[in-house]
């Protein structure tokens, strides 16, 4: 019983990552139509501000080996300023990479290629200023509290528990937002017909903008959470919950706020059910998973089927 | 700004390409304050892209667009909704998973007087009766007469002082394209300045001041609506067998 507790926070905690990164791909996915492939690196980007803003030095390789900022900032302040960070990497992203294609009118998918080399150009960039090692998120940061906590006789980490409840809030949060604010009301517009939006009087360019800087905040938050909890693996970790995320999104259904959450929530605890010696599997478990769901709903879990969007 | 005597809108010389295609070949057109204005003429002729390049959608390449005497050639569409130019596109494009309230509600979006918007929201239940009974539901479950009165009260929840409708009768039994002509007339009776795109030039002209006819981006013809209904080859060559 303890045991399948356990298995259970592992999963959703791990999950609930999973679906901060996928909601922040699908706010973009809704107002454009297309994928952020710089999503991954924005993440990226997110725990190394983390890493950096509570005090941690930058290694001996890379042009700032050896920076450290003069002063050590609590977990709970750095997190939320390294999603600020990585939101505004994300607005720089939509303008460099996607605004320019939009003005000249081009087909919105060339907006695939230049995201995925903006999100190269930022992996580099991490490589060039940090360089290639990893690094981790010291235990003493989340100051006076102990290492794992007992629930109902499960044994389970602090980190997981935080994991949890802040992608949680942030969850809520997003949905208020999306449900009961003027923006949250544009955006659901912009999604649906942009050019409608407009007509309406909707500024749909600071539509966009809004959805780029929550999912870069998303992001930046899902990464220093994922670097507290595991480790930053380098410049190159962002790639695989980039994928990861992906999966998620077509799982859930693709542009659907809900379908984010369930898909993340799902993949989490099918990892999570990978027992321990064959943790090698794991993706192959999340993605076979994934191709089993696409056989039997191609639309994704809740998502809409494809003759809606034009 | 050029005195109390420019017209609400002007259209000088107005041409307006998509990549190497010219869809307008200087065109001009004038909208007092007031007037109900009729743009008629077939499939491909550029009507759609006159009332797109008055709202911003696209930017004319040439000529001048003047609004109350004033050039507005490159203003971005919600800053042109801001002037007072709603623009009721083809196709009534509601938002279909948001309820008809909503969608209502949407057409204000530049607004903050909340007592004037409901009692604006009033009018066009008002106008169109069938819009109040189904103000919950979700506006794609509407027929398509309902989606198109949807379309145009939205469009009037701006408070425009010019509405640009883009061929409401498209796609409508003739029931319903009389109802919603006669809807149209009576906000012109009340004041409201309206340019309206149609194909169906009979029922169009039964109820505009005036009549403009657009043949392969240019304007080849124009009157009053009487000279127009009246002339026989006009009726035969551009607007159809109605």
């Amino acid at each position: 019983m303890e045991g399948l507790l356990q298995l259970l926070f592992n999963g959703l905690s791990v999950g609930a990552v999973y679906a901060l990164f996928a909601l922040g791909y699908t706010l973009v996915f809704s107002v454009l139509g297309v994928i952020n492939f710089a999503h991954g690196a924005i993440f990226t980007m997110g725990a190394y501000f983390t890493y950096l803003l509570i005090g941690g030095a930058v290694g001996a390789n890379g042009l700032l080996a050896g920076l450290q900022f003069p002063f050590a900032l609590p977990f709970w302040l750095a997190l939320p300023l390294a999603g600020i960070a990585a939101a505004a990497v994300a607005l720089v992203v939509e303008r460099i990479a996607f605004r320019p294609l939009r003005d000249r009118g081009s087909d919105p998918l060339l907006a695939l290629i230049t995201s995925l080399g903006a999100g190269v150009i930022l992996v580099n960039l991490i490589q060039l200023l940090v360089g290639a090692e990893s690094y981790s998120i010291p235990v003493g940061t989340l100051g006076s509290l102990p290492a794992a906590l007992s629930i109902a006789g499960a044994k389970v980490r602090t980190v997981q528990v935080m994991l949890l409840a802040i992608s949680g809030l942030l969850l809520a949060a997003l949905s208020i937002w999306i449900n009961g604010s003027r923006s949250g009301k544009a955006l659901q517009a912009v999604s649906e017909d942009p050019v409608t939006a407009q007509l309406l009087g909707i500024n749909s360019a600071r539509v966009i903008q809004i959805a780029f800087g929550i999912s870069g905040f998303l992001a930046g938050m899902a990464g220093g959470l994922v670097g507290l909890s595991i480790s930053i693996a380098g410049p190159y970790f962002g790639i695989g919950y980039g994928l990861k995320g992906l999966g998620v999104l077509v799982l859930g259904g693709l542009g659907s706020v809900p379908g984010a959450v369930l898909g993340g929530l799902i993949i989490g605890l099918a990892e999570a059910c990978v027992p321990a010696d064959l943790s090698g599997y794991k993706d192959a478990v999340s993605f076979g998973f994934l191709f089993l769901v696409l056989l039997v709903r191609p639309q994704g879990l809740l998502g809409r089927p494809q003759a809606n969007k034009v | 700004m050029n005195g109390p005597q420019a017209p609400l809108l002007e259209l000088r010389n107005l041409v307006v390409r998509y990549g190497s295609i010219t869809a307008l070949h200087g065109i001009n057109l004038k909208v007092q304050a007031g007037e109900l204005v009729t743009l008629l003429g077939a499939n491909g002729a550029g009507k759609s892209t006159t009332l797109r390049a008055i709202s911003g959608l696209i930017h004319p390449v040439g000529g001048e667009i003047l609004w109350h005497g004033g050039l507005i050639n490159r203003l971005r569409t919600e800053r042109t909704v801001k002037l007072g130019i709603s623009h009721c596109p083809e196709g009534r494009r509601v938002l279909s998973r948001q309820s008809v309230a909503d969608n209502l509600a949407l057409g204000a979006w530049l607004r903050r007087n909340k007592v004037a918007i409901a009692s604006d929201l009033e009018r066009c239940y008002a106008l169109f009766p069938r819009l109040a009974e189904r103000r919950s539901q979700l506006a794609g479950s509407l027929s398509g007469g309902e989606q198109q009165m949807l379309a145009i009260s939205r469009s009037l929840m701006a408070r425009p002082t010019l509405l640009m409708l883009d061929e409401p009768s498209l796609g409508l039994a003739p029931r319903l394209v009389a109802e919603v002509m006669a809807a149209l007339s009576q906000l012109h009776r009340d004041g409201l300045t309206i340019l309206l795109v149609e194909q169906n030039a009979q029922a169009a002209l039964t109820i505009a001041d005036r009549g403009l006819v657009l043949e392969a981006g240019s304007i080849s013809a124009g009157g009053s609506a009487e000279q127009l209904l009246a002339d026989n080859s006009l009726q035969a060559s551009y607007l159809g067998a109605n």
